[in-house]
């Protein structure tokens, strides 16, 4: 076979925010018909590189080439026409609409063209191909994120794709899922298509891919084959900088301590009618150890948090939780909510005031009804020292930091006041391999502190390295396992059972 | 320590509002320009224009009288705006308040003492205001209906309201017209610079603008408003009582409102028809040019106040140049301060944006 050209080529693509700059002179070669896995750190440049890709930015300078065609930079019109689709990690889709018109909608010219027909045989066709069933007229919400993800990929190979963009794909999969998943993208690759894949789990990228790129802070630092490169040698290139892999292993704690939190038979449902989302939760966290809940999402794990938190009452059953009486104290009770901006931060807010949300109001940070700012900025900025918030000051808006730190804020906020329990969802989504070992490490210490801890969170290595105790949700149900005498694949059978 | 804070505050407050002040002189300069394309002397309007807002005692104070009402309107749209609490219904707020405290001092004269008289009406006004925005914020809360939508209807209400009393209890002996007797020259707001318009309502909307920016910018009240109004969400999570915070939020602006009805009439115009001007819907936007923020609404309603004013001169001048002059300078002023405003977002997001890209996280060990 002769040498194909590479399916994309770029060459010194260089981008700058605001003088700040995001990718220096990124070079990097994509062979045609590969899964080509790209990995680095939050805020490495992954997504930066590839919404230039996808045409959604212009870079500062810098050339594109796709199948040896020099592509225009800057327009998602020219990169689409030129064969390149993107499924971003946040779905762009109609959540109201159905599967066919989400697919329809992206891939007409204009208004006036709903080219029906046409679309159907063409995701009839790779639904063949890769073995899926899509319900073409079930509105998108009504769907699972795995589903959802399913119509995002059939959409942009249905606008003519040759080149895929995947970005985070795993991110909010069930092992299963990603098993599946992985699957179709060999499927996809032998059917000469182009994949990039982008990640920041190494077991993965590993697992799919056989050629890797890994940007570090705006730079390519490797790019080339994974056979030969063990998993650490591949962490110390993303971070540029020796850690440990997050797997914190330690004897089972908890002997018949004190309980925290106690729930019995709880039940909560939305309407009178609706099917329950939560049935007879029976669920106790005892002093000192943590509490893994597994499961796939959507299996009311967030219906159990909002329970537990108390932001909504259970329909029946009774939630004991240690320390109640004391309504007025500063919590001794945690939340660490799974979505950071929606319910633990106010972004447009600075530093100092999301760190004091929840003393602002006790003493001595208040007197007379007012605030003592003085005392608020020395509180956060020793917070801000212990917790290796890192930002240019207190006073800036925590919209403008990373994740990373924007999670370390909510901990710090969370868990400096030595909490008795602490409820934590999903706590290192979207973080990269340094503050995911943060976090965790937090929740440990608080565990060797002797607080309570109950993790929700989907996902299941880390959450089986941390846990004392596993339980499953599943249907609404709480599933008790004999973890650790169970293995990590009957815990994913028991999360998927029935489903 | 304390003092330089609040300086160092005060500060940043007015590097804020120098670009407005900024814009207003940028437009009023093209205005003039504007009106001498039209063929109107230039300088002779600038002149009269200047002359009518602020060339003697009385053109001052009836600049700071126009300036009143507008004070008052565009802190109920600032407070409620900045606690997230969407209140456009200044306007039927402001003639509920004016409606309630011309029955308190033509009708029911409270022992016929002067003082205990304008105490009550104006006490009555605000309390009106406050409930009638009470009612929007009820209906959001206890019946789903958005306050945007209550409060603009709830205009309408008070509106026809006002006209079905002035043309029935509260109408004047011997007149067809849909008008209040004209109150007691005893019971009018008394003036404290002889011969002017500077009657104490004015100085009672400065110092409770001045007490809103320390509510809002010191306490745990303005703190919590101010959560409330940017994520609700966080501030239910954080447990802060965000449906208590907005009722007194809109109790509070509603209050802003009708006290303003109130003091317009006992001060202003002493009786009461079912015209009123438009004080509600221009409040909001002296409170989009403020910034929401108390000190930036005292220099935006003052600056709106003498741009009538003195359009009003210039009208009655032999040059007869028609005020609506000035309402075009308004809008202008309001669409530029939105676009500054909508750049200056863009341009914050995306240094944001750009920070957290180039900011890799190394790890924390």
């Amino acid at each position: 076979m002769a040498t194909l050209p590479p399916a994309l080529r770029l060459s010194e693509i260089q981008k700058s925010f605001n003088g700040v700059p995001a990718l220096d002179g990124v070079s990097l070669e994509v062979a045609a018909g590969s899964v080509h896995g790209i990995l680095g750190e939050n805020g490495a440049g992954k997504t930066t590189l590839m919404n230039i890709i996808a045409g959604l930015l212009r870079p500062d300078s810098g050339s594109m080439e796709i199948m040896g065609n020099a592509a225009p930079v800057g327009s998602v019109r020219e990169s689409r026409a030129f064969g390149i689709g993107m499924v971003h990690q946040h779905f762009k889709l109609a959540d109201n609409q159905s599967v066919l018109d989400n697919i329809v909608l992206a891939v007409s010219k204009s208004l006036w063209s709903r080219r029906g027909r046409g679309v159907l045989q063409n995701i009839d066709y790779w639904c063949r191909e890769l073995n899926w069933t899509l319900e073409l007229q079930k509105p998108v919400r009504e769907l699972g994120v795995g589903q959802q993800q399913r119509v995002e990929i059939i959409k942009a190979l249905c606008g003519g794709g040759k080149i895929l963009i995947l970005d985070e794909p795993t991110a909010a999969l069930t092992p299963a899922e990603v098993d599946e998943l992985s699957s179709a993208v060999a499927g996809l690759a032998n059917a000469g298509m182009t994949v990039l894949f982008i990640s920041h789990k190494l077991q993965e990228v590993t697992r799919m891919c056989r050629v890797i790129s890994i940007l570090r802070r705006g730079k390519l630092v490797y790019s080339g084959g994974v056979a030969g490169l063990s998993m650490q040698q591949i962490a110390e290139k993303m971070v540029g900088a020796k850690v440990d892999v997050p797997r914190l292993v330690q004897p089972l704690g908890h002997a018949e301590s004190r309980v925290l939190l106690e729930l019995q038979s709880v039940d909560y449902r939305i309407g009178k009618r609706e099917p329950p989302l939560l049935s007879q939760i029976n669920l106790r966290v005892h002093a000192g150890e943590i509490l893994g809940i597994a499961g796939v999402d959507g299996n009311g794990q967030s219906e159990l948090a909002a329970v537990i938190s108390g932001t909504v009452d259970p329909v029946a059953g009774r939630i004991m939780r240690s320390g109640a009486a004391r309504a007025d104290a500063p919590a001794n009770s945690a939340c660490i909510p799974e979505d950071r901006h929606k319910e633990a931060l106010v972004p447009a807010l600075p530093i100092v005031s999301n760190l004091l949300l929840r003393k602002y109001r006790h003493r001595p940070y208040v007197r007379w009804g007012f605030c003592r700012f003085g005392k608020w900025r020395t509180s956060a900025a020793a917070l801000m020292r212990q917790y290796d918030i890192r930002s240019r000051g207190i006073d800036d808006a925590v919209c403008t930091l990373s994740g990373g730190n924007q999670q370390k804020v909510v901990l710090a906020r969370e868990l400096s006041d030595a909490p008795e329990w602490i409820l934590a969802v999903n706590p290192t989504r979207g973080l990269d391999v340094g503050a995911t070992a943060f976090v965790l490490r937090q929740l440990l210490d608080a565990r060797a502190r002797g607080a309570g801890i109950i993790l929700i969170h989907g996902d299941l290595d880390e959450l089986l390295s941390v846990s004392d105790r596993v339980a499953v949700m599943r249907g609404g149900k709480l599933l008790a396992t004999p973890w650790p005498q169970f293995t990590r694949e009957l815990i994913g059978r028991m999360m998927l059972a029935g489903a | 320590m304390m003092i330089a804070r609040i300086f160092r505050q005060i500060w940043n407050t007015a590097t804020a509002l120098t670009l407005a002040a900024l814009v207003c002189a940028v437009v009023l300069v093209l205005a003039i320009g504007a009106a001498a394309l039209l063929g109107y002397p230039p300088l002779r309007v600038a002149d009269l224009w200047l002359h009518g807002a602020a060339g003697s005692w009385y053109s001052l104070s009836s600049s700071c009288a126009d300036a009143c009402p507008l004070l008052l309107t565009g802190l109920a749209a600032g407070v409620a705006f900045r606690a997230g609490v969407l209140n456009i219904g200044a306007q039927g707020q402001f003639l509920m308040g004016a409606l309630v405290a011309v029955a308190l001092s033509t009708r029911m004269m409270i022992f016929h003492q002067p003082a205990l008289v304008i105490a009550t009406a104006l006490t009555g006004g605000a309390l009106a205001g406050g409930i009638w925005g009470l009612i929007a914020q009820y209906l959001e809360r206890y019946r789903a209906v958005p306050v945007v939508l209550s409060t603009i209807l709830l205009n309408f209400v008070a509106l026809y309201l006002v006209a079905a009393a002035l043309q029935g209890p509260l109408q004047a002996v011997g007149t067809a017209a849909a008008q209040s007797p004209e109150i007691a020259g005893k019971y009018w707001l008394p003036l404290f610079v002889p011969y002017t318009d500077f009657h104490i309502g004015i100085i009672l909307a400065f110092m409770l603008s001045v007490l809103l920016w320390v509510v809002q910018e010191r306490t745990v009240f303005g703190f919590e408003s101010h959560v409330v109004g940017l994520n609700p969400d966080t501030a239910k999570a954080m447990k802060m009582p965000v449906a208590w915070r907005q009722f007194q939020i809109m109790f509070i602006s509603g209050g802003c409102a009708g006290l303003g009805g109130a003091i317009q009439v006992l001060g202003q115009v002493h009786f009461m028809t079912a015209h009123m001007g438009d004080y509600g819907y221009a409040g909001i936007a002296v409170a989009l040019l403020g910034r929401l923020n108390p000190l930036g609404i005292i220099l935006s309603a003052v600056f709106f106040g003498f741009l009538d004013t003195g359009a009003f001169r210039v009208e009655e001048s032999s040059l007869a140049l028609p005020h609506d002059l000035a309402d075009v300078i308004k809008a202008v002023v309001i669409l530029v301060m939105l676009v500054l405003a909508g750049i200056s977002l863009r341009r914050s997001r995306r240094a944001a944006k750009s920070e957290r890209t180039t900011s890799a996280e190394t790890p924390s060990a």
